[in-house]
C-alpha cells in the first residue's frame, strides 16, 4: 500500500472508524453478556438458598 | 431450528461453538486485512482508494444479511412461536444497525475523494441504506420505548416485516435507477466483475464479517436468555411478596 497516496486520510478514517466501532460494539456485547449472566447466577443462588 | 428453540439446548451448543466462531472470525479477519492492505494491487482509476472497498462492501451486506435475519426471526416468532426468535431478531438489530451505519460512514468517505461529494440525497442507493438505517434505529427504539415484552415484540415483528421489503429496493437500486453509486460488480447473473486478486480479499473479509455477525449474534443472544432469566426471577418475588 502507498502511504503517499493523495487520498490517504480517507483510506485511514475508513479503516480506523471500522476498527473503532467493530471493536466497540464486540466490548459491549461481551461485557453486557457477563454482566447478566453474572447477575442472574447471583439471583439464582440467592433463590435457591432462600428456598432452602 | 426446533431443536434450538430450546433455551438450554440453545445455550449448551451457543457455549460449545461460541469460541471457535470467535477464533475464525479473528483469523479470518487477520487475513482479509492483510489481503486487503498488502497484497491487493491499487485500481488503474481510484488508485488506493479502492482499498476502502474491503470495509465498506463487507460492512453493507452485513447490513442488508442481518435484516433479513431479523425478518425471518420475526416470521418464525410470529408462525411458531419459539420462545428465543423474538430474542434472535432483537438482538441481531444493534449489531445490523452498526455495519449500516459503517457501510454509509465508509461510503461517504469513499464518496468524496472520488465523486467529489459526501452524500447525494437523489441517490437511490444511498437513500434506501439511509431508510435502513432508520429501520434499525426504529426497530431498537420500539423495544426500547415499550416496558411490556409481548407488546413491544409484536409491534417490533411487524415493523421488521414490513421493513424487509426495502432489502430488494437496496440491492436492485443501482439497476432500476440511474444513479452515482456503481452497479453491482461481485453478486451478478453473469460472475464477478472485479480481478481475482482484489475478488479474493473482498471475499475473506465478507466471510469475517459473518464469521464475527455469527459470534456477536449468539452471545448477544446468551445475554438475552440471562435478561429474561433476571426478570422472571425478580417478578417471582414481587409475586411472593
Amino acid at each position: 500500500m502507498d502511504f503517499s497516496d493523495k487520498h490517504i486520510e480517507f483510506i485511514l478514517a475508513s479503516y480506523a472508524l471500522s476498527f473503532l466501532l467493530i471493536c466497540g460494539l464486540t466490548i459491549y456485547v461481551i461485557v453486557r453478556d457477563r454482566r447478566l449472566r453474572a447477575e442472574a447466577e447471583r439471583l439464582d443462588k440467592l433463590r435457591r438458598k432462600e428456598n432452602t | 431450528m426446533q431443536y434450538l428453540a430450546n433455551p438450554t439446548r440453545f445455550l449448551k451448543l451457543a457455549n460449545a461453538v461460541l469460541p471457535f466462531v470467535w477464533a475464525i472470525a479473528v483469523a479470518l479477519l487477520i487475513l482479509g486485512l492483510y489481503g486487503a492492505l498488502a497484497t491487493a494491487p491499487a485500481d488503474y482509476q481510484q488508485g488506493e482508494t479502492v482499498r476502502i472497498m474491503y470495509v465498506h462492501v463487507p460492512a453493507a451486506w452485513m447490513a442488508l444479511f442481518v435484516y433479513v435475519v431479523m425478518a425471518l426471526a420475526s416470521a418464525v416468532a410470529i408462525i411458531f412461536r419459539h420462545p428465543l426468535a423474538d430474542a434472535a431478531a432483537k438482538t441481531a438489530a444493534p449489531i445490523g444497525a452498526v455495519f449500516c451505519f459503517l457501510s454509509l460512514a465508509t461510503g461517504s468517505l469513499w464518496g468524496q475523494p472520488m465523486w467529489g461529494t459526501w452524500w447525494q440525497w437523489g441517490d437511490a442507493r444511498l437513500t434506501s441504506m439511509f431508510v435502513l438505517l432508520l429501520l434499525y434505529i426504529g426497530y431498537i427504539a420500539i423495544w426500547a420505548a415499550i416496558d411490556e415484552p409481548h407488546r413491544a415484540a409484536m409491534i417490533a415483528r411487524v415493523v421488521a416485516l414490513v421493513g424487509v421489503i426495502n432489502i430488494p429496493i437496496i440491492k436492485f437500486s443501482v439497476d432500476w435507477w440511474n444513479t452515482l453509486h456503481q452497479p453491482a460488480s461481485v453478486f451478478r447473473m453473469d460472475g464477478p466483475s472485479i480481478a481475482p486478486s482484489m475478488l479474493w480479499p473482498l471475499l475473506v473479509m465478507g466471510l469475517a464479517y459473518s464469521f464475527l455477525f455469527l459470534a456477536l449474534h449468539l452471545t448477544s443472544i446468551r445475554a438475552e436468555i440471562a435478561a429474561r432469566k433476571i426478570r422472571q426471577i425478580q417478578i417471582a418475588e414481587i409475586g411472593e411478596r
